[in-house]
């Protein structure tokens, strides 16, 4: 034992397992996240706007030391990996000995426990049977379960609430295991987006670090929408999606914002909704120089037969359109302003028309054209953005939560009560009832309730003849008092 | 600011405050009914808010009014106003819910509304329950904070955006909100204690002079200008909304002279602090007397400057050094600032109600060792709230966002809030750390709180921008 290794060893374990490392790191953490609250991270922030916050030599350093995204700095893991540590080495330093009072009950009282006991009364009797009887009806009238333990002179004991003592250990188990799910989805879990316009199919994802992830199953998108309230402001997003596995269809959703899509442990969020910038239909009327007319469906690269001798062509698309030094741009991918070009070729002639909609001076040949193209309608192909996840740990994450709940539950609201009952003789060798009592929480209220059982056992006594049914009486107090010391 | 100046009449007489605040109380309600029979409609939103206002603003008066005075029948009063703010602010939580058709969580102003409810109910409830009568000299001041910031906050109903359309919203809003409320209460509760733990009352001087101080050295430092002006986020009165130049950033108008006026009474609320560490270095307790005239000065001082702030932002256009022209501001673009304005008058007013009524209130409190222990009890119900809270989030998060976690600032906050309450058990309970250093602890884990709910949608916008 004398080793320096093992003396290492055991100077590591106690400073680990020491309270004040605990808070110690904990204020650590604190600190180094709430630095992260307030300097800018690098996976939430554009690069330029980080170069524009912070001059070079600032951000060289902040980058350097990983205050730049701090939440998954090695330094900061390194932190939270040593909390869990010391969480687990501060539980098994103190848990035998919580264990074994937990398991091993103390049930027969000594004469230096009986001196010390802080909640205690003594009543003179007259028969150590006859009292302890009457002591355990008033406690079965207080909703205790009294044991009879040990001989000579036999006494009794009862207790409520005894896992209030492990209440600590399930707090502290909770959050490992909720540490320990975090761990998973950090090592094994995956982020990504995927996005789709309808009848499109992946089954490839790439991943927010940069990887691409090749699924066992593919989805495919059926139509996307977004609606909106009267104001204007969106509403609802939805994607219609469907899983093909080797082929067939096996699962089906519309899948909204709050309401993912999951199929073997892969979930898909509804995150952004969009346009494509690309056309899906364009829909038209095209009326001849007689008046005749007919609707017609294009979609960009189609070819309809007007008649015998005309045909139109679907050309080309332009969402938002510019002119500018004799050429036609697009400012962006919003069908905020758009054009469409048609080419009407006449099989006779081998003549081409260009026309535009609307009107583009210079561009267009409207009036050359053998008919006239009213626009009816422009379906815009919709694009959907799906957050793509897998966290296998998350359950752990969870499981960990409702456990906290119970842990936190046990340590603020259940008290551990237990009550003695032996008697004893005293000093002058009276023949006496010694009952104590011990509650871990809220004393004063166990107090009350201790002097009320008191009371109780003395009516008892008094009433040496069998009791009546007190059924009527056997009101039980709520044991949802608080923690307080 | 009449208030201010009844307090200090009704110290002389007995019933003369309750007669005043009673008197206020019905001119205000008169003169909105005016208001009301203009306009037909008295059950408006709008209409119950203020009534709601009014009420606590009656019950914080008599409640200040009570520590002044050590009239004890302020406080059967005080609760009865409270009780009928309480019931207005019902009343407009139930408008808002029906007008929306949600509950009041899913906006700033519809959170602060449910808080200032829950903070109002607890505040009856501690009164009633623990026989803490004067817990509301404290909570009411932040009630009345609360409402007024709700005046100035854009409070339209707007529709659900699709990422809050979650029952989740409800579960976690209604923890988040009786938490916080939790943590007010125990952090009334820790003030209380340290009057009872006899903190000498110069302590309170420094830690209320320094508290005003701060607030005002940040109000200079971060907005005066060159030549005294003092700059204010411009206002665009008929959109109701901030002024931007590009994305993010608002565009500053300066109003002259003002910032002089702020770094005057900036030196006027350090006065008593520096007074009071000149006293301590030469060990002269005659020296405190002036410092508590100083700060009888300092809120003076702090009317004036809360008054010039109201007269001169609310009307008037002013330029900006950013860009041409005249604009207009208003109070509604600085919520801050104007809350920092009137929390410091309150928290003076406090300190000298302390100075003035120490015995009265040492009677009336219950001892320091039951405070201590309510502080525990209270903590012992937020603790378990934040937990579930935190959870609940994350838990709507994962079906929202994607991943449970993702260190969004807010996010990030709430776990520290959860860390320094974890630290205040572990030190309780393994160190035992009773009195003092614990109701430190509990003053610190509220002004986390705080700041996780206010400060972070201001300051550290991320993911989580509704509230």
């Amino acid at each position: 034992m004398a080793s320096p290794r093992s003396s290492f060893f055991s100077k590591f374990w106690q400073l680990i397992s020491s309270i004040k490392t605990g808070v110690i790191l904990l204020i650590v953490v604190v600190i180094v996240s709430a630095a992260g609250t307030v300097i800018l991270q690098r996976p939430m922030t554009e690069a330029d706007e980080m170069q524009r916050a912070y001059s070079p030599q600032m951000l060289r350093i902040l980058d350097a030391t990983g205050l730049t995204n701090v939440f998954h700095a090695w330094w900061f893991v390194t932190l939270l990996v040593l909390v869990s540590l010391s969480i687990v080495a501060a539980s098994i330093e103190r848990f035998p000995n919580a264990w074994r009072y937990f398991s091993r009950p103390y049930k027969i009282t000594d004469a230096g426990f009986r001196r010390v006991l802080p909640t205690q009364k003594q009543i003179a009797i007259e028969d150590s049977e006859a009292a302890l009887s009457a002591a355990e009806r008033a406690l079965q009238d207080s909703g205790f379960k009294p044991e009879r333990v040990g001989n000579k002179p036999a006494s009794l004991f009862c207790e409520r609430n005894r896992l209030s003592e492990m209440a600590v250990y399930i707090v502290h188990a909770s959050l490992l295991l909720i540490f320990l799910g975090g761990i998973i989805d950090g090592m094994f879990g995956w982020t990504g987006f995927v996005s789709l316009v309808n009848g499109q199919q992946v089954q490839k994802v790439e991943t927010r670090a940069g990887a691409i992830k090749n699924l066992d199953f593919a989805v495919r998108c059926d139509g996307a929408g977004q609606e909106n309230y009267a104001d204007g402001s969106p509403k609802k997003w939805w994607s219609k999606l469907a899983v093909v596995e080797n082929g067939r269809e096996v699962l089906r959703k519309e899948i909204v914002v709050n309401d993912p899509l999951v199929y073997h442990g892969v979930r898909f969020y509804q995150a952004s909704f969009g346009q494509t910038g690309q056309v899906e239909k364009l829909l038209l009327t095209a009326t001849s120089k007689d008046g005749k007319s007919q609707d017609i469906g294009l979609k960009v690269g189609d070819t309809v037969q007007l008649d015998a001798d005309s045909s139109v062509r679907f050309e080309k698309f332009i969402p938002d359109y510019v002119v500018r030094d004799g050429q036609i741009y697009t400012a962006s991918t919003s069908p905020q302003n758009p054009a469409a070009e048609l080419l009407v070729a006449s099989a006779k002639t081998g003549k081409t028309v260009e026309v535009w909609l609307p009107e583009i001076e210079g561009f267009a040949h409207n009036s050359e054209s053998p008919y006239l193209f009213n626009p009816r309608d422009l379906k815009m192909a919709n694009y959907t953005g799906l957050q793509v996840s897998h966290e296998p740990g998350q359950w752990g994450v969870w499981a960990g939560c409702l456990l906290m709940a119970v842990g936190l539950a046990t340590a603020f609201y259940l008290v551990h009560l237990r009550i003695w009952v032996t008697p004893v003789r005293d000093a002058k060798g009276t023949l006496m009832l010694w009952i104590g009592g011990a509650s871990n929480k809220n004393r004063e209220a166990f107090q009350d309730k201790f002097s009320e059982i008191i009371e109780k056992i003395q009516k008892e006594l008094k009433q040496a003849q069998p009791r009546q049914t007190q059924s009527a009486k056997l009101v039980e107090e709520h044991e949802t008092t608080l923690v307080g010391d | 600011m009449a208030r201010a100046k009844v307090e200090q009449q009704a110290a002389a007489s007995g019933m003369t405050l309750i007669v005043m605040v009673g008197l206020a109380i019905a001119f205000l309600l008169f003169m909105a009914f005016l208001n009301v029979v203009k306009t037909g409609n008295l059950l408006t939103e709008s209409n119950l808010l203020y009534a709601a206002l009014i009420f606590y603003a009656g019950a914080g008066s008599l409640y200040l009014g009570f520590g002044v005075s050590g009239t004890e029948s302020y406080v059967k009063f005080a609760s009865l106003a409270t009780c009928a703010g309480l019931l207005a602010n019902t009343g407009a939580v139930f408008h808002r819910w029906y007008m929306a058709g949600h509950p009041p969580f899913a906006s700033i102003y519809e959170m602060l509304l449910s808080f200032v409810w829950t903070l109002a109910a607890l505040t009856l409830f501690a009164e009633k329950k623990f026989g803490v009568k004067v817990i509301g000299t404290v909570t009411m001041p932040v009630a009345i904070v609360g409402v007024v910031l709700m005046q100035l906050l854009p409070s339209e109903v707007r529709p659900l955006v699709p990422a809050l359309q979650s029952t989740w919203l409800h579960v976690h809003v209604t923890l988040a909100m009786l938490a916080y409320a939790a943590c007010a209460l125990s952090f009334a509760l820790a003030m209380m204690f340290l009057i009872q733990d006899n903190v000498e009352t110069e302590t309170f001087l420094a830690a209320t002079s320094a508290a005003v101080s701060v607030a005002y050295g940040a109000i200079v430092l971060a907005r005066f200008e060159k030549w005294g002006g003092l700059s204010l986020v411009a206002w665009d009165p008929e959109q109701k909304a901030e002024v931007f130049i590009s994305r993010g950033i608002r565009l500053f108008v300066t109003i002259p002279d003002l910032g002089w006026l702020m770094l005057l009474v900036w030196a006027g609320v350090t006065a008593p602090l520096i007074i009071y560490a000149y006293a301590r270095w030469r060990n002269d307790n005659g020296l405190i007397a002036l410092a508590d005239r100083a700060v009888f000065v300092s809120i003076l001082l702090q009317i004036m400057a809360l008054g010039m702030f109201i007269l001169r932002a609310r009307a008037g256009r002013y330029p900006s050094l950013d860009a041409e022209g005249l604009y207009a501001t208003s109070l509604a673009a600085s919520p801050f600032i104007l809350s920092g304005l009137v929390a410091g008058i309150f928290v003076s007013l406090l300190y000298l109600m302390l100075v003035w009524r120490r015995n009265d209130l040492e009677r009336l409190l219950p001892t320091a060792d039951s405070l201590d222990r309510i502080t525990y009890k209270t903590i012992g119900i937020a603790f378990p709230l934040l937990t579930l809270m935190i959870a609940a989030g994350a838990y709507w998060a994962n079906r929202t966002w994607g991943s449970y976690w993702s260190w969004d600032p807010k996010e990030t906050w709430a776990a520290i809030t959860w860390l320094v309450y974890a630290g205040y058990l572990h030190m309780r309970i393994t160190r035992g750390w009773r009195g003092r250093r614990a109701a430190y602890f509990a003053i610190l884990g509220f002004g986390v709180v705080m700041f996780t709910f206010f400060g972070v949608t201001y300051l550290l916008p991320g993911l989580h921008a509704y509230a």
